[in-house]
């Protein structure tokens, strides 16, 4: 991976001054103001906050899906602010994962397709028995060769999560990904994300406005108004609930 | 539910517009031929008319009152006379026509006359200069005629005809020319009544009595019939001039009109590709507003309501596309007949005819055929469960089922009509194999979604290699396998049918050649039937024709008749022709038909015997498949021969280099006109029998491949929109492949990619279909002529295949750059 070949640094994702605006005028929403936040490699950390916080449009511009107005997000050495739409595409493929609510896997081709996908777009072989390591930890192994109406809700996240880890990049980005599971199916997935930074490095970003989710994470950011307002390390659901319900006041 | 198809077509109007364009033209197509018939009709009228343009009957012999009579009354004077005398009639007069010739101070000209009287309507002409031929050396002439012949008022030509002397006429007026293609050929001269019945001396017949009443035209025709019957002129029918016209109409156009009725063919095949893109264009819209609609059967809407809600849709928009459609057909028909009266003044005649029906049947047809294609995905919408809108709607594809009925039918009619097609191609009965292909085509479409979906599943994965993008373009492909087909249908029905006719026409084209080549033994012929022509005149000539470049080489010959015994009791006459077996050894096709001395080659027919006596010496038999017009000697031979002296001629052999093609050939056959004096449709031979099939079959395959091409664009106009509306359909999906690393580039390249595998794969399957049919109708129509040749145009098929793949890469382009430009996360938000 090209990861291992940049000069590592502290933190696997840094954010300045991050602003970013929507509509004009009388419509216009400042949804984030001068954001400044880092990401530890090899954390679990949740963002949260109440519906308009920011928290979406903070994981939306770190992972190079949409573009901030002004300042730098740097992932892997690169500033994503600096980057053409192609070289933002090479990478989301490379350095950065996803983990979507609703699954977004392509319906068309079989589980193991789907997690291959990132790999095969840049061309690129996979590693063999990193993929069996991410299949045998997902618990995946007999449903490679379904395809994804034929998967449970929670076997489609665990794929997605087997997707995510497959490039091993730099950050996998979750966007409420227990909102369409249940709690079991939830925590289970839950589990499985906080083991791969415990046991295979990975840094994970998630947002959610789940207390239970958050619960999981080494770290919680809590967002307010489009600016980082505080964070609870080794959060429980009670602290998390706690700082929300603060949140709201 | 009004209000909510409004809304709907209002919020999704982009949507529409393909299948608007699709009806429109559909429905233009089928505007445009009922258009050209009523104004075929309209142009005939003003034309074949005009002799009655402003009469109330026409009464004239007919044979069909009479069955079985053995002549018809002659008319004569004396009738319009008895005829003016009749209380109701205010004007009458006859259409008679003595034909002869003036003569100008410099030229002669063919003349008609026609008896005129001012106080009769001066025999329907209409004076522009001078007055009326009242004398008996007065006459007026046509405005046209005039002016090519440099006469005017005030001069004197001389008439004169089988029956009378020349005399010399005054010019007193002019009168306007006539557009009735049966009298405008010649000068048409007016003079009184007594001067014609002079200069017809009795021959000319009168052929109608054009009537003007002061009453009604009921009873001044009663009153004529009366005076007919009273006559005893029972074959005398009286008719409205507006019958009359039709009748004449319809006799000059043979009673029906086949231009129409071909036409109408193909804007049938226009219509039915129409139909197949409204059906994908609303089952696509249908799906994709599935939430939409389930959410309405949560607030309450009946089931009915559902469907009725889908079909006034259809209904709005089939009703503005085939307005639009007839807009757009009567501007091209007016447009198109405006540039007939600039490029041609002769045909200032020719008329724009918009009949109610011509303008209502096309908005009808259109509408009617827009809403049936769309009851089909409308009664689908009404089957949907409410349920349907809270359930996320993300299959992988859907399943297809292909109707058991529509397999057992379509399979039969597969059978049926290959069978018959078989049947016709070995029999050569083309009516047979028409029938089969009428038959086999159908079940062919019927079946279509057994083997379109899996043909572009098994392409694309073997187009698509190792490239991910181009996987998923073959998995996209056939995601909605009824889509696809209905999709590829519509464009194999057009492609099918234009390389069919490309296959047949070129099979026929070359066939026919080959059968002309091995019956013409020599490639041109001309023959002095009507002159003599000394020998030393046709050696110059031939010195000329061989200096003429494309030729390489030319020989004279000489024929004349001689009785031939064969054996049999009956001595009969043949033509022999006198040839020079050197010089015949270069122009001849088939070296087997140069004769030696004392050998006669036989043409025309094949005698058994080995020996024939003609002309009074013994001759050695040599048969020949050839044709031409004599059996052939050599001079020596021909010199001992009796020969009937009354009907000799001689003629010239030409021999055409195989490189001159139809063009060629033509611009030759002018040339040696012009060196023998003999006029060029009388020189004939193989290779001016070729040229003569190869134009006419080319302008034929261009004509209706031209009007197949209306039907193709229909059906690529449904490519990009089917793919578009997936596309939009798929917005979530090629997002999250952004997502995950797929570059702009990429995404369109996919999309492209799968656009290129419906169309190329559709054109694909319609050239195999087309070559398949083309051969067989070909071999049924031709089978008859002999021995065929099959030849397959493939240039023009690849190029059928390269603009069916350039089409759909071009119907890839907007939805493509559109799906690229949105952002991964706007796509993603997207429900």
């Amino acid at each position: 991976m090209t990861s291992e070949t940049l000069p590592k640094t502290e933190d696997a994702v840094a954010a300045r001054g991050l602003t970013k605006t929507y509509g004009h005028d009388s419509t216009r929403v400042e949804a984030l103001r001068d954001v400044n936040v880092s990401f530890e490699r090899s954390r679990f950390t949740a963002i949260m906050g109440p519906s308009g916080s920011g928290k979406s449009t903070l994981m939306h511009c770190l992972a190079g899906l949409d573009t901030a107005d002004s300042g730098e997000i740097i992932i892997g050495g690169k500033n994503l602010l600096e980057l053409s739409d192609d070289q933002l595409t090479e990478m989301r493929r490379e350095q950065i994962g996803f983990v979507f609510q609703s699954f977004n896997l392509v319906p068309t081709i079989t589980a193991k397709d789907n997690i291959l996908l990132p790999l095969s777009l840049a061309g690129k072989k996979h590693d063999r028995d990193w993929f069996n390591t991410v299949i045998q930890a997902l618990g995946l192994g007999d449903r490679l060769n379904h395809k994804p109406h034929e998967l449970s809700g929670g076997q489609q996240q665990r794929v997605a999560v087997a997707r995510a880890l497959l490039t091993r990049p730099e950050v996998v980005f979750g966007d409420e990904p227990t909102g369409n599971l249940d709690s079991r199916t939830g925590a289970e997935v839950l589990s499985l994300m906080r083991t791969s930074t415990r046991e295979m490095g990975q840094t994970i970003i998630m947002v959610t406005h789940d207390p239970v989710a958050a619960s999981y994470a080494d770290n919680v950011l809590l967002m307010k108004d489009g600016t980082i307002v505080g964070s609870i390390q080794e959060p429980t659901v009670a602290t998390v609930t706690e700082a929300l319900a603060s949140l709201a006041e | 539910m009004l209000h909510v198809a409004l809304s709907n077509i209002k919020t999704y109007a982009r949507r529409y517009i393909a299948v608007i364009l699709a009806v429109a033209i559909g429905t233009a197509f089928l505007a445009a031929t009922l258009s050209v018939n009523s104004s075929t009709q309209a142009t005939l009228k003003n034309s074949l008319g005009d002799a009655y343009k402003n009469a109330d009957l026409v009464a004239y012999p007919d044979w069909d009152l009479v069955p079985g009579a053995e002549e018809l009354t002659e008319l004569g004077l004396k009738d319009i006379a008895d005829v003016r005398n009749l209380p109701e009639v205010s004007t009458a007069y006859g259409l008679a026509y003595a034909d002869g010739l003036l003569r100008t101070a410099d030229n002669s000209y063919g003349v008609s006359a026609q008896p005129v009287d001012p106080d009769q309507g001066l025999g329907g002409m209409e004076l522009i200069e001078g007055r009326a031929p009242q004398g008996s050396n007065e006459i007026i002439i046509d405005a046209s005629h005039a002016e090519e012949m440099g006469v005017s008022i005030g001069d004197v030509v001389a008439l004169e005809n089988g029956a009378i002397s020349p005399a010399n006429y005054n010019i007193v007026g002019i009168q306007r020319s006539t557009t009735n293609p049966r009298t405008s050929a010649y000068a048409l001269a007016g003079m009184s009544e007594k001067a014609w019945q002079h200069f017809s001396g009795g021959q000319a017949l009168i052929t109608e009595i054009v009537v003007n009443g002061d009453g009604s035209d009921e009873s001044l025709k009663a009153e004529l019939e009366k005076l007919f019957a009273g006559k005893k002129m029972a074959d005398m029918a009286v008719v409205t001039a507006d019958e009359k016209v039709l009748n004449e109409v319809a006799q000059f156009t043979g009673g029906t009109d086949q231009l129409s009725v071909i036409l109408l063919v193909f804007a049938l095949i226009a219509l039915v590709v129409t139909g197949l893109v409204v059906v994908n264009t609303f089952a696509v819209v249908i799906a994709q507003r599935t939430r939409e609609l389930a959410l309405l059967r949560i607030l309450g809407a009946k089931r009915k309501q559902i469907r009725s809600s889908v079909l006034i849709e259809a209904l709005l928009i089939g009703i503005l596309a085939s307005i639009l459609g007839v807009l757009l057909a009567v501007a091209l028909m007016a447009g198109l007949i405006q540039l007939l009266h600039v490029m041609v003044p002769e045909m200032s005649y020719a008329a724009l005819a918009l009949t109610p029906q011509g303008l209502a049947i096309p908005i009808l047809v259109g509408v009617l055929m827009t809403v049936v294609a769309a009851s089909l995905p409308a009664r689908r919408a009404m089957k949907l469960a409410p349920l349907a809108a809270l359930r996320p709607f993300d299959a992988a594809s859907v399943k297809n089922r292909a109707g058991k009925a529509r397999i057992i039918f379509g399979s039969l009619f597969v059978v049926a009509g290959a069978s018959l097609l078989a049947y016709g191609a070995i029999q050569g009965d083309l009516v047979v194999a028409f029938l089969g292909g009428l038959v086999s085509f159908p079940g062919i479409l019927m079946l279509a979604s057994l083997f379109v979906p899996s043909s572009v599943s098994g392409i694309g994965k073997a187009v698509a290699g190792k490239s991910t993008a181009g996987k998923l373009a073959a998995l996209n492909a056939v995601r909605n396998p009824g889509r696809t087909t209905a999709t590829a249908t519509a464009l194999l029905i057009g492609v099918t049918l234009v390389s069919m006719i490309m296959v047949g026409g070129q099979t026929a084209k070359a066939s026919l050649n080959n059968a002309v080549a091995a019956e013409f033994p020599v490639d041109m012929m001309v023959s002095f039937y009507d002159r003599q022509v000394s020998g030393a005149e046709t050696k110059s000539m031939l010195e000329q024709i061989n200096g003429v470049d494309g030729i390489t080489a030319s020989s004279s010959f000489n024929s004349g008749y001689a009785d031939v015994d064969m054996g049999t009791d009956e001595m009969f006459n043949a033509e022999v022709m006198s040839v020079d077996p050197t010089s015949f050894a270069d122009v001849a096709l088939d070296p087997n038909i140069v004769p030696a001395d004392g050998e006669i080659v036989y043409v025309l027919g094949s005698p058994e015997n080995p020996t024939v006596e003609v002309g009074g010496q013994t001759l050695a038999v040599k048969n020949s498949e050839a044709m031409l017009s004599g059996n052939i000697v050599t001079e020596q031979t021909f010199s001992k021969l009796e020969i009937d002296e009354a009907n000799q001629y001689s003629g010239i052999l030409i021999k055409v280099d195989s490189d001159v093609n139809a063009a060629g050939v033509n611009e030759l056959v002018t040339k040696v006109s012009a060196i023998t004096g003999v006029e060029s449709s009388m020189i004939n031979g193989g290779v001016v029998m070729k040229s003569m099939f190869s134009q006419i079959i080319d302008v034929l395959l261009m004509i209706v491949s031209a009007l197949l091409a209306v039907a193709v664009l229909i059906a690529l106009i449904g490519v990009a929109n089917t793919l578009s509306l997936s596309i939009l359909e798929r917005t979530r999906e090629n997002s999250l492949l952004r997502a995950l690393g797929l570059k702009k580039k990429q995404l369109r390249g996919m999309l492209a990619t799968e656009a290129v595998l419906i169309g190329g794969v559709a054109a694909l399957l319609g050239l195999v279909l087309g070559v398949a049919y083309g051969l067989l109708g070909a071999r049924s129509a031709l089978a008859s002529m002999g021995t065929m040749t099959y030849e397959i145009p493939w240039w023009q098929l690849a190029l059928v295949l390269l603009i069916s793949i350039v089409a759909a890469l071009l119907a890839s382009v907007t939805p493509g750059r559109r799906a690229a430009k949105l952002s991964p996360v706007e796509g993603l938000a997207v429900e």
